[in-house]
């Protein structure tokens, strides 16, 4: 099926009512938890993957993926009325934005975040629609040895492009890589960390686990905190940004969208990272840069569309190679095994309803979420004025149904709990737990495929360097973990600059 | 720093009882691994990565850890949700929600008996018929089950 020809098909499926009302919903509730801050795309989407249970996949992962991109839209609001991030992604436009709400331009700061973002997005669906297909018929051929070390550095990228310390960073993954290895192990059926518990012989679950690192933890993170929104009083009027908006803006959205695609497209990449490298490469080309930080509308534009090219471009790998690159992208990953789809190369033949109506649905949405963040602003900042009480006590609730539907056992809830707990003393010691369900997922790919590899070369590891694409997967992954040394030793001035 | 020396001995322990697991399980070599192999990778790079951040700890390196606010709230939780699990299979989920959402919200400073008994009551009720009627999860219906 070519490009055009699966475009086509794709929209027809995004388009069926259903499937519209889906991606509607996906976007009002991205939309949402976005404004608000206090609850983050990974646990929306675990704890609304017991909603899907019952849904066809192709709806759910067109609901879910709504979520997340929608997530991206609404973080802008409360950066800019709030300086509060609704979402991680959504950071760096409090530096500008908020300053430009205080100079009463709060209006083309949200106008530009909507339409840069709607430009980023639509522009990397098309260029994802583009390069996915190719991508995927390139990763038909990977054997087990290529696909083991193709998780090997989206492990090891996943780390050093994630925010914070590496040494915690790595810490969290080999965590995660023996929680991953709980239960019966895959080629001899030995119990590995059971302690006789018959619930742990399927292993530590994803979505208990998911639910209660990303929602629970978030809960009892915000529970510590007093609950302060102070929306600052601006005029919500003149949306649409002014011609010399436009003109100091349009560079930066490119520039942004390119950024976010690439990285986004990266393991451990995603929509955060985007969004801080976009504002810092705006401010270096910039003939003035001191503008930044004081309500310059670039410094709005380019990490908005960054993080929206982002969010767009990791489904890439999730659709193409089966790879999640960061830990909402997981939660989709994992909504789509309980829906018994492996995602992989083979979901573009074996699935094309799925692949090709999820990409025409992200067109769809992305018009939806425009047509929702511009005339209704007024009404997501209304939102603001929730008491927190009210969604906390949603979320446990979601969190709890969630976790007891895994398998109807109240085992599960328990391991959610656990998680939770486990996650907030995390987050508060500055232990990133993205890598930690990353590694959990890919943990158990990575071992599988080791161990497939040894099967096919008769024992020999050397089949990892002979395989080309494994020997630049490899190569690739050792440059990766090689940079912080050279970092050091070019800080330490035992490498002179310019050499 | 104490948090990461509290966490860098938690993972050292933790790490050496994976270990300890994965030998016990065999672990084989490279070219034939066992089924503890991969845990003993795993167990070692944590002892290994905690090792490193106790060092860092004790050469003042620390970064990234948050002193602990106001902790009766989250504590307040985590034992109500404790409670939930152990009660949740014999009352049943409307009752055992009713009394974590009455939790949550006083914790949360809603003091109206009226909203806290009306919203507990409505959030239980309207959730259990969202999901267990209208979508068809299982939820356990305990001492209601009479209700059918």
């Amino acid at each position: 099926m070519d490009f055009l020809t699966g475009l086509g098909h794709g929209f027809a499926v995004a388009l069926t009512p259903w499937n519209l009302v889906y991606a509607f919903a996906g976007a009002v509730i991205g939309t949402a938890i976005g404004v608000l801050p206090g609850l983050g795309t990974p646990a929306t989407i675990a704890l609304l993957l017991p909603v899907t249970y019952k849904m066809d996949p192709t709806s759910a992962v067109i609901m879910l993926a709504g979520i997340f991109y929608g997530a991206m839209y609404g973080g802008s609001t409360t950066s800019i009325l709030l300086k509060i991030p609704g979402e991680a992604a959504s950071i760096v436009t409090c530096l500008d934005g908020y300053e430009m709400a205080r100079q009463g331009r709060a209006g083309p700061a949200l106008g530009m975040s909507a339409l840069g973002s709607f430009i980023a997005a639509s522009l990397s669906v098309l260029a994802m629609s583009a390069i996915a297909p190719g991508l995927a018929s390139f990763a038909l051929k990977f054997g087990p040895a290529e696909y083991a070390s193709l998780v090997f550095l989206g492990l090891i990228m996943a780390v050093y492009l994630s925010e914070g310390s590496v040494v915690k960073g790595l810490l969290m993954t080999a965590v995660g890589l023996v929680l991953g290895t709980v239960g019966i192990d895959p080629v001899f059926g030995a119990a590995r960390f059971t302690f006789g518990v018959p619930h742990l012989m399927d292993g530590v679950d994803f979505v208990a686990a998911g639910m209660g690192l990303f929602g629970i933890a978030e809960v009892l993170m915000n529970l510590e905190a007093p609950d302060v929104r102070n929306v600052y009083k601006t005029s919500l009027r003149g949306l649409l940004p002014t011609r010399d908006d436009w003109r100091r803006s349009w560079a930066a959205i490119l520039r942004g969208t390119g950024l976010g695609f690439f990285i986004g497209v990266l393991p451990g990449g995603g929509a955060v990272i985007s969004s801080f490298v976009a504002y810092a490469v705006e401010k270096r080309v910039s003939r003035h840069p001191e503008r930044f930080g004081r309500g310059a509308i670039e410094g709005v534009a380019a990490p908005e569309s960054a993080n929206n090219a982002a969010s767009t471009s990791s489904f890439i790998p999730l659709l193409t190679l089966g790879i999640p690159g960061n830990a909402s992208i997981a939660m989709i990953f994992v909504a789509l095994m309980i829906h018994g789809i492996q995602p992989g190369p083979l979901l573009f033949q074996q699935h094309p309803n799925l692949f090709w109506g999820v990409i025409a649905s992200m067109y769809v949405g992305n018009l939806m979420l425009l047509g929702l963040n511009l005339p209704l602003i007024g009404f997501w900042v209304r939102l603001l004025r929730v008491p927190y009480a009210y969604l906390a006590v949603v979320v446990v609730i979601f969190c709890i149904i969630g976790a007891y539907s895994i398998s109807n056992t109240v085992f599960d809830v328990g391991v959610m709990l656990v998680f939770g707990v486990f996650g907030y003393l995390l987050r508060k010691g500055g232990f990133p737990a993205a890598p930690l369900v990353l590694a959990m997922i890919l943990g158990r790919i990575l071992e599988r495929s080791f161990l497939q590899a040894l099967q096919v070369s008769a024992a020999d590891l050397s089949i990892f360097v002979e395989k080309p694409i494994s020997a630049a997967l490899l190569s690739v992954a050792a440059l990766v973990m090689l940079t912080p040394v050279a970092r050091w030793l070019w800080r330490q001035r035992w490498i002179a600059p310019g050499v | 720093m104490k948090g990461d020396v509290i966490g860098g001995l938690v993972g050292v322990l933790v790490g050496v009882g994976v270990v300890a697991g994965a030998l016990a399980l065999r672990i084989g070599t490279p070219t034939s691994p066992q089924p503890g192999f991969f845990p003993f990778l795993g167990g070692a790079a944590v002892v290994l990565l905690s090792a490193i951040l106790l060092v860092q700890a004790g050469l003042g390196r620390s970064t990234g850890t948050e002193a602990f606010g106001e902790v009766r709230r989250p504590a307040i939780l985590i034992l109500g949700l404790a409670v939930y699990v152990a009660i949740l299979d014999p009352v049943g989920y409307v009752p055992a929600t009713v009394l974590i959402s009455g939790v949550i919200l006083r914790t949360l400073g809603v003091t109206s008996w009226r909203v806290l008994g009306a919203g507990s009551v409505a959030l239980a009720v309207g959730t259990y018929v969202l999901f267990a009627r209208l979508l068809g999860i299982e939820l356990p219906a305990g001492v209601l089950e009479f209700l059918g």
